[in-house]
């Protein structure tokens, strides 16, 4: 019961995404250039639960985010599920608590998520390639994401042990020590 | 790695499934709605209309408290203009009928006269840093297609590239994935513009003829080559043209008339 109820609230949660990024983000830019809210979502979304249901929801997100603007269908999608499953796959090599280290790894996953979704489209759509400014955009998009998921971490944090325990359990011992 | 056996197999199993049906998804490329994106349109669209009204209410209103003296003196010098610009109208219709008969007597097909044009407003901008596609709310049902070219009020915007039941994608020319052949209107030298990612309102005009003369200030405008856009539509201006040591690689930037930040209202040609 508890479980259906932490899944409506994440449905709930990636509309809300969905509706600040494109109205609120689209006008509170850094030097013109949006924070992509997304991968923050999915990758807690797999660090707090498991690896399936972290690919399930990067996939889903994805596939939305493409049907609804994208030219193409399939790439966001699968990049947002690569995240969620290796987010689960990699949960338990790290605390959580420290914030330095949820610094970096949005910061390595915003990179990574962004490079390999220009390739993509690179190969797909044949874009015009500009690497220094891809670098210069994607520069001001991660130092974004990381200044919001650290504004936001407490409450990330406080619902995500939540929904960990329900997940996980009692397994996860570490964290009290 | 997987503890069992079985259900390792039907993770694989799961897992091409999906793969086959995003492969078919991404190829699905006939412009049709994809019975998928039309239920994820009847969601969002709803909403979305709502807010993008609110926002365009809240933008619009920093005018509202503008001193009302400006306001009286301002409304007589229009009006004093209107009077104006009504007698020029009277004398632009007596040219254009007195055009029409002229052009009748050389019996020219009037091709690219008129545009028939659906009017639309834009409801979703893009949401990623490096592609440029806005959503209007016009679709297959108000008769929008795809590879219909999409102009503003100052010029050409871009194509549509999907539509579903209520809604259309049109990739915009500053999208990095678009380029338009175009001509320079004093030269009629033949160039391609290409979207940058640098910015929102700069298009990069490449292969340039070596021995074509750039005048910057010069206007743009659509060649017809290629079979997407008509001929004749307005682009942007050069701003400056960047000369490389080998004179095959410059290239000049183009202006775009649209400014892509404030568009809101666009207009969908039918009949090219």
């Amino acid at each position: 019961m508890k479980k259906v109820i932490i899944n409506i609230i994440l449905v709930i949660l990636a509309f809300v995404v969905y509706f600040l990024q494109l109205n609120f983000f689209n006008w509170f830019t850094i030097a013109n250039v949006m924070p992509n809210l997304f991968i923050i979502l999915v990758l807690f979304i797999g660090l707090f639960t498991n690896k399936n249901l972290g690919a399930i929801y990067g996939i889903s997100i994805g596939l939305i985010v493409d049907l609804l603007t994208n030219q193409t269908v399939g790439i966001t999608a699968v990049v947002y599920g690569i995240v969620g499953l290796l987010a689960g796959i990699f949960d338990k090599n790290f605390s959580k608590d420290n914030r330095i280290t949820i610094m970096f790894i949005v910061a390595a996953t915003t990179i990574a998520t962004e490079s390999v979704m220009y390739l993509l489209h690179f190969v797909i759509l044949n874009t015009n390639v500009d690497i220094l400014i891809f670098i210069k955009i994607l520069m001001i998009e991660t130092i974004y994401n990381i200044i919001l998921s650290i504004i936001l971490y407490p409450l990330i944090q406080r619902f995500g042990y939540y929904i960990e325990n329900e997940y996980k359990g009692n397994k996860i011992l570490t964290r009290y020590f | 790695m997987y503890k069992n056996r079985k259900t390792g197999f039907l993770g694989v199993f799961i897992t091409i499934i999906v793969l086959i049906i995003i492969v078919i998804f991404s190829n699905n490329d006939n412009g049709e709605a994809s019975f998928f994106e039309n239920v994820a349109n009847k969601v969002i669209v709803p909403v979305q209309n709502g807010l993008t009204y609110l926002k365009n209410k809240v933008s619009g209103n920093n005018t509202f408290f503008a001193d009302i003296n400006n306001l009286k003196s301002q409304n007589e010098e229009l009006q004093k203009k209107n009077s104006e610009l009504e007698q020029e109208l009277r004398e632009m219709e007596n040219i254009k009928t007195e055009n029409e008969t002229l052009k009748e007597y050389l019996s020219l097909t009037e091709k690219y006269g008129e545009y028939k044009t659906i009017s639309g407003y834009v409801v979703n901008r893009d949401i990623s840093n490096y592609s440029r596609t806005i959503v209007i709310n016009v679709g297959s049902n108000d008769g929008v297609a795809k590879d219909m070219t999409v102009i503003g009020d100052q010029g050409l915007v871009g194509h549509v590239v999907s539509v579903t039941d209520t809604t259309a994608k049109v990739q915009t020319i500053v999208d990095t994935s678009s380029s338009v052949s175009a001509i320079m209107s004093t030269t009629k030298d033949s160039i391609v513009c290409k979207g940058d990612l640098s910015s929102d309102s700069e298009l990069r005009a490449m292969y340039i003829p070596t021995d074509a003369n750039i005048i910057q200030g010069d206007s743009i405008e659509t060649s017809g080559i290629g079979g997407v856009y008509p001929k004749g539509i307005h682009i942007g201006t050069i701003k400056k043209v960047v000369s490389t040591q080998n004179i095959t690689d410059r290239y000049a930037i183009v202006e775009t008339a649209i400014d892509f930040d404030k568009l809101t209202s666009v207009l969908v040609v039918t009949n090219n």
